[in-house]
């Protein structure tokens, strides 16, 4: 989020000038308040969870969360589960990059197409994909294949939904020179309504992960044998506080590892994008 | 300059004519009854096996007997009641933090790092951690539902605010307006595109959090038969509820989308 | 033998909301000789740009016909290449990559596009640019990108629409010298689409002048000036004599069609 000048001065409160250090703090200004914020939260709950103040067992407090994370990478118990669970992400998300970007090219090409299965497609995106949770533990089974279909539907729609709108939003220009020198149908595609269309594209596998890893670890906890979800059912049965927010943590930070990643890659792949 | 059309239609969907919103109809139409036909003819001819994948008939009959019942309506009477004061809470909270941190840049640097971690992380995860705070049932769905709606709402609030062309700040203060007069006239009216959108994702993710928080931490509710149904092995049963939270995702996406057009005339 | 022969060129649109036909071009017949340098001029709307489109096969008329060496045009071709006002880059691509495109199309090899897309980059000066991406050029390095790429397919009539009609009035001038400088070089044929009346006159060997509703030729214009051209001879008195000329012509249609104040015609007559 950055902020323009001409933002800045939109906010409301007139200010006296800046003195010339805090001028020069400006920039840190974020960084100093939010990460003194950040340690004043740590410090409290450090205190409030270690005095036990409120029972320690329900908030738990930052270091002994430490050293579950520690407990739990040290027993393997940690990787064992995860490893499940990354090998289910990997097992629906591929597939769901495939296909998706395929029905999306081909909704974007064929009216028709698009019109025998929007109504579906726009119920899917907007329903809540945990619901279907349930269905499909029935249909296949407690194990990885049931999750890796819920990591398939919840990525699926959204890269469907946006390679959709990333290739009809591919500017007329290019399509345009393309045919002038005389490319076919399919250079077109592959030249000009592709690459066009994947800034947008991988802006839908950034909202694909998100929404997979939550149905997931969803999907996890509803029932399973292994996984990182199965863990979170586990501890807090036993209301063991620390080890559920090792998990959050870890929850979490593949979410944003997915997405790091996926940045990466479309920094990669398409540098023109990225540097606008 | 002459304007060029080259003719395009290979390529894209042609410009809309007259009676291609007959055709829209007509072929979304068609899809749904042909994936409903298809699923009833493959239960009909067994091909699948009916207490596991269930078919339409079945569902039919089953969304009868939770609607003679009065089953259905009592599962949708807590359901709504629970997303109503989670997501209005939500947007008391999401709009005053929002305003708050678009207006004060002090407030938004120390809620910024808290926001973004709640904004990514996947709270459901939290979930075990608000049971054994609230305890089992309707509170903590509601908090649920609050933890996982606010926090949008507040940002695309903040981006609202931030968003309102310093101008106009500017020329209400130079006609003489107050602080008050700048929120009232100026940045809430401004602000309204984001904010709407906001509130449109907020809906979404309250109803995610309403069916999460059901299904894992309820008697009762939609979600809690949706999971209910499905642990018993009752397919067609548990298909009731299901579609009907869908249903409630559409119609919802409808009237948002009813309501953006409408705060959005002056936009062009 | 002419190597460009448009023969009573109709074209009819029909609006499909109203269902209206509307007449774009009419009975429009011209050649061009091999390494002519022919400019179009006219107002807004008299299908000047809509005649390039026909040429390059983009559309198709309602009747007429079209030849280039004597065969008949029927589909985009190399043998022609299109010079776009909006420049039409692909914004994925680098200078380089954007200029091997035409040759990449044909399915000329990797190596061998490169080497020539090289060569035309440089021609056009930008050397230093041919890892950059479109969106970090200015216009005029933009449109060098895009007569590099026409030029890189070789082909036998290079169609320019407007080329330099996004561009300010500066570097238009300066785009205009430069393309004259490259033209010299082999002398290919082109076609030039504008509705400034000075680069017109500054360009050609032949100007045809256009009138709209519907698009039809007025009049053409042989121009004397000697090769090569300095940005100078704006300036003297026989300029001064085609401009008023071309003026004439169009001024009464160019007033009542008003897309004068929409800006899309300039009454360079004034400069």
């Amino acid at each position: 989020m950055s902020s323009l000048p001409s933002q800045a001065e939109a906010r409301l409160a007139p200010r006296a000038a800046p003195r010339a250090f805090q001028r020069a703090l400006q920039p840190w200004m974020r960084a100093i308040v939010g990460v003194g914020g950040v340690l004043v939260f740590l410090v409290v709950w450090q205190i409030v969870g270690s005095q036990d103040l409120i029972r320690s067992d329900l908030i738990s407090y930052p270091t002994e969360v430490l050293r579950s994370l520690y407990a739990m990478v040290a027993s393997g118990e940690l990787w064992a589960n995860l490893s499940v669970t990354l090998q289910e992400f990997v097992l629906g998300f591929f597939p769901a990059i495939v296909l998706g970007v395929a029905l999306g090219l081909a909704f974007a090409l064929s009216r028709r197409l698009l019109y025998l299965f929007d109504p579906l497609f726009a119920a899917l995106y907007t329903a809540p994909m945990i619901a279907f949770v349930p269905v499909l533990v029935v249909w296949f089974g407690v194990g990885l294949v049931s999750k890796a279909v819920m990591v398939f539907l919840s990525a699926f729609i959204p890269i469907v939904i946006n390679t959709r709108t990333g290739v009809e939003e591919v500017p007329e220009a290019p399509i345009r020179a393309l045919k002038a020198f005389g490319a076919s149908r399919w250079q077109i595609i592959a030249k000009g309504l592709l690459p066009g269309a994947l800034p947008a594209i991988m802006a839908g596998l950034r909202l694909a992960v998100g929404r997979s890893i939550v149905s997931l670890v969803a999907a996890e906890m509803y029932v399973s044998v292994r996984g990182i979800g199965r863990l979170v059912q586990v501890y807090s049965t036993s209301d063991r506080a620390a080890e559920i927010f090792v998990l959050v943590l870890v929850i979490s930070s593949l979410g944003f590892l997915g997405v790091v990643l996926i940045r990466r890659i479309e920094a990669y792949v398409a540098p023109w994008s990225a540097a606008r | 300059m002459s304007k060029i059309h080259i003719d395009d239609e290979t390529l894209r969907p042609a410009p809309r004519r007259s009676n291609d919103r007959v055709e829209e109809i007509g072929l979304g139409v068609l899809g749904v009854v042909l994936l409903v036909g298809g699923w009833e003819y493959a239960a009909y001819a067994g091909w699948l096996n009916p207490v596991i994948v269930s078919s339409p008939s079945a569902i039919a009959q089953a969304f009868a007997r939770q609607w003679q019942s009065g089953d259905l309506m009592k599962d949708l009477g807590i359901s709504l009641a629970e997303f109503a004061i989670g997501f209005s809470l939500s947007l008391v909270v999401g709009l005053a933090l929002g305003v708050a941190m678009g207006m004060s840049r002090w407030v938004e640097y120390a809620a910024d790092p808290f926001i973004w971690f709640l904004y990514a992380s996947p709270l459901i995860a939290f979930y075990p951690l608000i049971i054994v705070w609230l305890g089992f049932g309707s509170t903590t769905v509601i908090a649920l539902t609050f933890l996982l709606t606010f926090v949008t709402i507040a940002v695309n609030t903040m981006a609202g605010v931030r968003s309102v062309d310093p101008q106009l700040i500017r020329a209400v203060r130079a006609f003489g307006g107050s602080r008050l007069d700048v929120v009232a006239k100026v940045v809430l009216p401004a602000s309204v595109p984001l904010v709407l959108a906001g509130v449109r994702i907020g809906l979404g993710r309250a109803l995610i959090g309403v069916i999460l928080g059901e299904m894992f931490s309820s008697n009762g509710g939609l979600g809690y038969h949706i999971s209910f149904y499905g642990a018993h092995l009752k397919t067609a049963d548990l298909f009731v509820p299901l579609t009907t939270v869908v249903v409630i995702g559409v119609v919802m996406t409808r009237i948002c989308a009813v309501f953006e057009r409408r705060f959005l005339a002056w936009r062009n | 033998m002419s190597q460009l022969a448009l023969d009573r060129l109709h074209l009819a649109y029909e609006n499909q909301a109203t269902g209206a036909s509307f007449l774009a071009l009419s009975e429009v017949s011209f050649k061009v000789e091999r390494g002519e340098f022919v400019t179009i001029v006219g107002p807004s709307g008299c299908g000047k740009s809509t005649l390039l489109m026909l040429i390059a096969a983009l559309l198709k008329p309602t009747s007429g016909a079209l030849s280039l060496n004597d065969r008949p045009i029927s589909q985009p071709g190399s043998d022609r290449a299109l010079v776009f006002q909006d420049f039409a880059l692909l914004p994925w691509r680098t200078v380089l990559a954007n200029v091997e495109l035409g040759l990449e199309l044909k399915g000329v090899p990797k190596d061998k596009r490169r080497e020539a897309a090289r060569r035309y980059v440089q021609m056009v000066g930008l050397r230093a640019f041919e890892n950059s991406f479109p969106h970090q050029l200015s216009g005029g390095m933009r449109q060098r990108v895009g007569i590099a790429r026409a030029l890189s397919v070789e082909p036998e009539v290079l169609l320019m629409d407007e080329p330099f009609g996004a561009l300010d009035a500066q570097i238009r001038q300066v785009m205009a010298s430069e393309l004259l400088r490259i033209w010299e070089r082999d002398r290919k044929t082109i076609l030039f689409v504008t509705h400034d009346i000075d680069e017109a006159v500054y360009l050609a060997d032949r100007i045809i002048v256009m009138s709209a509703s519907p698009g039809r030729i007025v009049k053409e214009i042989k121009v004397d000036f000697p090769r090569p051209r300095e940005l100078a001879i704006r300036n003297t008195p026989e300029f001064t004599l085609y401009r008023k000329q071309i003026w004439d012509l169009l001024e009464e249609q160019i007033r009542n069609s008003g897309s004068w104040e929409q800006g899309d015609v300039e009454p360079a007559v004034a400069s």
